[in-house]
């Protein structure tokens, strides 16, 4: 019976001993779990809108440039004589990559003319066209004064087409000879939506 | 007479040995046996665990595979959202816990472009805040948290203003945290 109760203490002493050292190790971290996700990237889309000449299609420019600047397309460079008419024009194509849909409301005005004699001597006529080759048909033309060409809901992929006649007075005074000038149209293309109905 | 006391005598001294033959040499006390079964004791569990998220456009349409492939683009008058449900593990008669993000990261769109809501986590009582304790619910070992957030491209924006700008979300953490209870002893949050 000695013999029982001497290891019976034994036992009782080590277990105190075990759980002293792990009380002198002192604190330790609650539970907790982690978990990660990669929700994604959102991107928004590229606001392009191409320009090409009706004379040449393989002239053709975004609106705007990488850096940002207002792009100008050359439709075409002609030599006029008296009373004769040049035909021009350019294709304006909503190339948005939105997901959605992504109408724009295209306008064409008439840019600022350097004066000189053979600006003033100048018929400068417009019209809106359905293809690129409508330009090139002499019906149609109107004055095109301060009030702007306007192609409305212009769908992703879809093109408007501005249409220039440009005329030489049929007497326009000798000075003009030689002469040259530009005759801008200025596009502005905008998104469709509440502020700007289209 | 005389041998009547004689015998008495041998006869008390036989008994005596007797006994300690029989014994070995010791004498056993009074001794008892029992068994007892005090149980098992079993540990909880928490875990969370974040399911699949969720992208859908303000027509409820779900672009979530674009959104994943990078082929969503987004314009001016769009609005995203996004949902993600957390599968909480919470198994413990004192345990509680609470929920933060980490890693959200901020969006390079101009601020008057964009309208972003900060991602938020809500369950069926409410929103989850870094504050909230969640705590066991009766009948299952799991709960749901939601995690969600909206991103809105403002009609507002001009002329080409963030034009293929891009808001790359990374990798969000969700962190479940056991919180001290009563009746915890010898516990410290590190």
């Amino acid at each position: 019976m000695r013999i029982k109760r001497s290891l019976q203490a034994t036992a009782l002493i080590a277990a105190a001993v075990l759980l002293g050292l792990l009380t002198v190790q002192g604190t330790y971290a609650l539970w907790n779990a982690t978990a990660t996700t990669s929700p994604g990237t959102v991107t928004a889309a590229a606001f392009d809108v191409r320009m090409t000449s009706t004379v040449n299609s393989q002239a053709f420019t975004n609106m705007t440039l990488p850096n940002d600047k207002p792009a100008n397309l050359s439709i075409t460079t002609t030599t006029l004589a008296r009373g004769q008419s040049v035909f021009g024009g350019v294709v304006v194509t909503n190339l948005v990559d939105g997901t959605n849909a992504f109408n724009t409301k295209i306008t064409a005005t008439k840019g600022t003319i350097a004066n000189s004699a053979l600006a003033q001597n100048l018929i400068i006529d417009a019209k809106m066209g359905s293809l690129a080759t409508d330009c090139s048909t002499p019906a149609g033309y109107n004055t095109l004064g301060t009030t702007s060409l306007t192609a409305a809901n212009v769908a992703q992929n879809a093109s408007a087409v501005f249409c220039l006649k440009i005329t030489l007075n049929a007497d326009p005074p000798q000075e003009v000879k030689g002469q040259t000038v530009n005759v801008p149209l200025t596009i502005t293309a905008s998104q469709c939506g509440a502020s700007n109905g289209c | 007479m005389k041998n009547s006391t004689l015998i008495k005598g041998t006869a008390a001294i036989a008994v005596g040995a007797a006994l300690l033959l029989g014994g070995g040499g010791t004498l056993a006390a009074w001794n008892a046996d029992a068994s007892a079964a005090p149980g098992t004791i079993v540990s909880g569990d928490l875990n969370v665990a974040a399911g699949t998220g969720k992208w859908t456009d303000a027509n409820s349409a779900d672009v979530t595979s674009k959104i994943a492939n990078g082929t969503y683009r987004i314009v001016p008058g769009d609005k995203l959202t996004y949902t993600q449900d957390l599968t909480v593990t919470l198994v413990g008669d004192k345990l509680a816990a609470k929920v933060v993000l980490a890693n959200v990261p901020t969006s390079s769109f101009a601020a008057d472009n964009v309208s972003i809501s900060p991602l938020k986590l809500t369950n069926t009582a409410g929103e989850v805040t870094p504050t909230t304790v969640l705590t066991p619910v009766s009948g299952s070992s799991t709960q749901t948290v939601t995690a969600s957030t909206v991103f809105e491209f403002k009609g507002s924006t001009s002329a080409r203003n963030d034009v293929s700008k891009s808001y790359a979300l990374g990798n969000v953490s969700y962190t479940l945290s056991q919180v001290t209870q009563a009746g915890l002893t010898g516990v410290t949050t590190p």
